[in-house]
């Protein structure tokens, strides 16, 4: 007897403990709100969601400049031009270009030749501005140290010494210089098919310093332009093979808080009032109904039971 | 891209004038404004014959051809073989600077210096090279020099000095003549 009576009063607390402990544990659908009842605000909705991340190595892209020969084809300077760049996180993107730039230019006024053909090299970095890293399509700025080591021509007509008579032509070649500059770049590129982009530029660039000659300032440098100012402006347009076809991502699976949901689990509080008083009405319509069938005279009955209930 | 390529414009030096610049100071350094008149004369390649027309009382004449009227006057003509010499700057007064042109293709150039008030000449032998400089195509061939040495007559000059040696159009002074005397 004994025995049965301990078993008992270890089943009543086993039970009641049972109870506190569901008491405990978080409620997170709504609880259903009486007629009348507004839905307390709630400030944090714990949300289990998947985030993307992007991977911080993204891969290659290589392009190659379609406006460097058309240049060359319409003026007395252009450069044939590729790219070779990294991705990180589709937001940082190191590049290094190189290249050949060609001058000829012969002037028709003084007759004076000039005439440049060498590599150049440039090193730099653009930033993607866009805020979603996810998609393709990039407005980016960047900058670039260019430098070309080159040798070049000059030619001119002979010129008459006024005074002291004599007459000799100008020909120097294969002066050499070194030159150095700077480059601001602002661009787009937009995704065209599948891993090919395509993409345009505009440089604003400026000469650091190039090696003084006494016979001649090089009026065209490979890579940066005419020397005509102390700056200038170029740019490219660019054809961009992505050799990673595509953004890589990784998926990371974690607690997030979103404020986003906060309104959407008030929605569900006031869709379900706006539900129960939905089903209230239709409860009263159905009573009235039912009164309008045994009595025939509309909301006789449940007047009188209301008026007895005051 | 038409636009990139066509924006190009001309920046041509303004003061293109490649010239010598003298500065005159005083035998102490510092610098005067000449009085007198000067002219530099240079000498050319080559030589040339000058006659000389003198008589008693009248004024010496001297002509690049023989001139038979003066003869008929009765001076007597004397045919003297000469260096070919042009006129750079013509009787420039009160001048503190002076710009004279370098010759292109020679290695020394010779300027005299003649005075208004004193019969005396001063000589400066100037040693240089010179050569060709292109700032851009479009503005043409210049003739750059560099100053290797100057030698000067002591008439009316003190010393000379380099203190430049690049002559360019840059319009720095090149040479400071420092004449006889100090300015109190």
């Amino acid at each position: 007897m004994n025995g049965t009576m301990k078993h008992i009063a270890l089943l009543a607390v086993a039970l009641l403990a049972a109870t506190c402990l569901y008491a405990q544990e978080p409620q997170n659908t709504p609880q259903p709100l009486m007629p009348g009842e507004s839905p307390k605000p709630t400030k944090y909705v714990a949300v289990e969601e998947e985030k993307k991340h992007l991977v911080f190595f993204q891969g290659f892209t290589l392009s190659v400049d379609a406006y460097g020969p058309i240049s060359y084809a319409v003026s007395d300077y252009g450069t044939a031009e590729g790219a070779l760049r990294l991705n990180l996180k589709n937001t940082f993107f190191p590049i290094i270009e190189a290249g050949y730039g060609k001058c000829t230019k012969d002037d028709f006024n003084t007759k004076v030749k000039y005439q440049v053909s060498a590599p150049f090299g440039r090193v730099g970095i653009d930033i993607n501005l866009l805020k979603n890293k996810f998609q393709a399509n990039r407005l980016y700025v960047g900058v670039r140290y260019g430098l070309s080591v080159f040798k070049y021509d000059m030619s001119g007509p002979a010129i008459t010494d006024p005074y002291w008579g004599g007459s000799e032509a100008f020909n120097k070649k294969g002066i050499s210089c070194t030159s150095h500059w700077a480059e601001f770049v602002f661009g787009v590129q937009v995704k065209i098919f599948k891993n090919f982009h395509m993409g345009w530029a505009v440089r604003y660039k400026k000469e650091i310093s190039s090696t003084k000659s006494d016979f001649a300032k090089p009026n065209c440098i490979p890579g940066y332009g005419y020397t005509t100012d102390e700056t200038c402006w170029g740019g490219t347009y660019s054809l961009i093979f992505d050799l990673n076809w595509g953004l890589k991502k990784s998926h990371k699976r974690g607690v997030n808080i979103d404020i986003r949901d906060i309104p959407q689990q008030n929605n569900k509080i006031q869709q379900t009032e706006q539900k129960n008083k939905n089903e209230e009405k239709e409860g009263e319509i159905d009573n009235e109904e039912r009164n309008e069938e045994r009595t025939g005279e509309p909301g006789t009955e449940q007047s009188a039971e209301e008026g007895g209930k005051e | 891209m038409l636009m990139l390529a066509g924006c190009y414009s001309n920046n041509c030096p303004l003061e293109n004038t490649v010239t010598c610049n003298y500065g005159f100071y005083d035998a102490a350094g510092t610098p005067i404004t000449y009085v007198d008149t000067i002219t530099v004369t240079t000498l050319k390649p080559g030589y040339k014959t000058v006659y000389i027309y003198r008589k008693l009382g009248n004024v010496t004449v001297t002509k690049d051809y023989p001139d038979s009227t003066l003869t008929a006057q009765g001076y007597s003509e004397t045919a003297v073989r000469q260096r070919k010499d042009t006129i750079l700057r013509n009787k420039q007064y009160d001048i503190s600077t002076l710009k004279v042109p370098m010759s292109f293709y020679h290695n020394a150039d010779t300027l005299v210096f003649a005075y208004g008030r004193i019969s005396l000449r001063d000589t400066l032998v100037i040693q240089h090279d010179s050569y060709p400089y292109v700032e851009l195509p479009e503005c043409g061939t210049y003739r750059f020099h560099t100053l290797k040495s100057i030698t000067a007559t002591d008439a009316a000059i003190d010393h000379v000095e380099i203190i430049q040696p690049k002559v360019n159009y840059d319009g720095e002074t090149n040479v400071k003549i420092y004449f006889n005397g100090v300015v109190e």
